[in-house]
């Protein structure tokens, strides 16, 4: 019962696309993390943390102006009464958020595959 | 060709017990967010009984905001203000003991009367302000805990103009109360996080503890560092969460009750890690209140009940010695034992 030839490719060929398969996968899905923004419970929209973009969020509650910017989300600006949201500053991590409470804005950083560096902030 | 294909199968069966394992059950996530108490809150659960526990979840946090919340007129603690006595609920009632408890546990540097204080600065409405001296010293009079009668649900103030606000517990209490539902329903993992109160049940699904970033009072981005946990509450106080600057200084919102003046006792945050959510979020603030060298002793004279993350003025972190191995920071430690 020898090996032959044919069964070795065959072989290699399976294991080298299974690992190709696998790396993708798992590496290629962990990078990049998503801004996740959320308006009064409701999603407003997704954006990567890689892409610097200003994204203005008018509602009937107020304005919010959130930033990405060199992998960063901050609240750049608010008309709430307390601006807490925007003393918060930068947040990079996955797992970590900007909230406007008055707003009920909620700017969150995910990871794209569902695995965050952190599982929370105590604060 | 036989035992090419045989291989083929056992490579996707392995590749598929893989993804199998992920799927599983157990570990799939049922997750809330809504705005209660103040703050923006998400309760998560694992399993098959998640979503029934995280529904039931909400509905106790709905329910003690309601009960507890000093500010809402419909609340039975601000009727319980207005009148001087009362019989409360279960709920109320309970966690009025655990305060008053804590009180004496903490020789005063908890005070659930400290509500009239809180008001004369504007930290109930918002509208802050430096009050004088003299209004200070007549103010502090009407913050003692001790003249709060409790027997059972009947509560009575022994002092015209006491009152009391159970914000520097309710958090921590509420946390507590969720993960005993969640073990009720037979949820086995989950996590709790009421703006920043963070409580853990079991380990993450995967089998790995619980990752929890504690804050950096004033780097933006930055983290003290993480803690590793699993069944545990992780609580943290500071100045730097509410606050107002006049006259060029800033005034925080956590009042030392001895003196009716935010606490300037050398510490910018304190983290409380313990089993029990009700005890992290009291001693958060008292030991917060107490400074360095008093929350070590007091952490050395009652150990068992909880660890420490004391980070002090001077940018020092200062552990106790239950988390040298679950907590990692860059800054400079010093490990109390």
């Amino acid at each position: 019962m020898k090996m032959n030839k044919r069964d070795f490719i065959a072989i290699a060929v399976v294991v080298i696309l299974s690992a190709a398969g696998f790396l993708f996968l798992n590496i290629g899905h962990a990078q990049g993390s998503e801004v996740v923004i959320t308006l009064g419970g409701s999603e407003y929209g997704i954006y990567p943390l890689a892409d610097d973009k200003v994204i203005e969020i008018k509602s009937d509650v107020g304005l919010n102006t959130v930033v990405i910017e060199n992998g960063s989300v901050y609240m750049k600006d608010a008309d709430c009464p307390d601006r807490y949201c925007v003393k918060q500053g930068k947040v990079k991590v996955s797992g970590d958020s900007v909230i406007c409470l008055p707003h009920k804005l909620v700017v969150e950083v995910k990871s794209q595959n569902g695995e965050n560096t952190i599982d929370a902030v105590a604060k | 060709m036989k035992r090419l294909i045989s291989v083929c199968l056992i490579i996707m069966l392995l590749a598929f017990s893989g993804c199998a394992q992920n799927n599983a059950i157990d570990s799939e996530p049922y997750s809330k967010e809504f705005f209660a108490m103040d703050t923006y809150m998400t309760v998560t659960a694992y399993g098959k009984n998640g979503k029934a526990a995280v529904k039931a979840a909400k509905k106790k946090v709905k329910k003690l905001d309601s009960l507890l919340n000093a500010e809402s007129k419909d609340s039975e603690i601000y009727s319980l203000n207005e009148s001087g006595e009362a019989i409360l609920s279960d709920d109320t009632a309970s966690v009025l003991k655990s305060a008053l408890d804590y009180f004496e546990f903490t020789g005063g540097a908890f005070n659930p009367a400290i509500h009239p204080i809180m008001r004369l600065w504007g930290f109930t409405t918002d509208n802050f302000n430096v009050p004088t001296e003299e209004s200070i010293k007549k103010t502090l009079k009407l913050t003692k805990a001790d003249e709060i009668s409790l027997k059972e649900n009947k509560v009575k103030f022994n002092l015209d103009g006491l009152e009391v606000d159970l914000g520097g517990i309710a958090k921590g209490y509420t946390s507590s109360q969720l993960i005993k539902i969640f073990k009720d329903s037979g949820v086995k993992s989950g996590l709790i996080n009421l703006g920043g109160n963070v409580q853990t049940l079991g380990l993450k699904p995967d089998g790995s503890e619980w990752n929890v970033a504690i804050n950096h009072p004033y780097l933006s981005g930055e983290y003290l560092g993480f803690l590793k946990t699993h069944d545990k509450a992780v609580i943290t106080s500071g100045g730097y969460e509410r606050n107002f600057v006049a006259n060029s200084r800033v005034y925080h919102h956590i009042i030392d009750p001895s003196t009716g003046y935010p606490a300037e006792s050398g510490l910018a945050s304190v983290t409380i890690v313990a089993e029990d959510g009700t005890l992290a979020d009291a001693l958060s603030t008292s030991l917060f209140v107490m400074g360095e060298e008093k929350a070590t002793q007091f952490w050395r004279d009652n150990r068992n009940g909880f660890d420490v993350i004391l980070y002090t003025d001077d940018n020092e972190v200062i552990i106790s010695e239950g988390l040298k191995d679950s907590f990692s920071t860059e800054l400079q430690t010093e490990v109390i034992s």
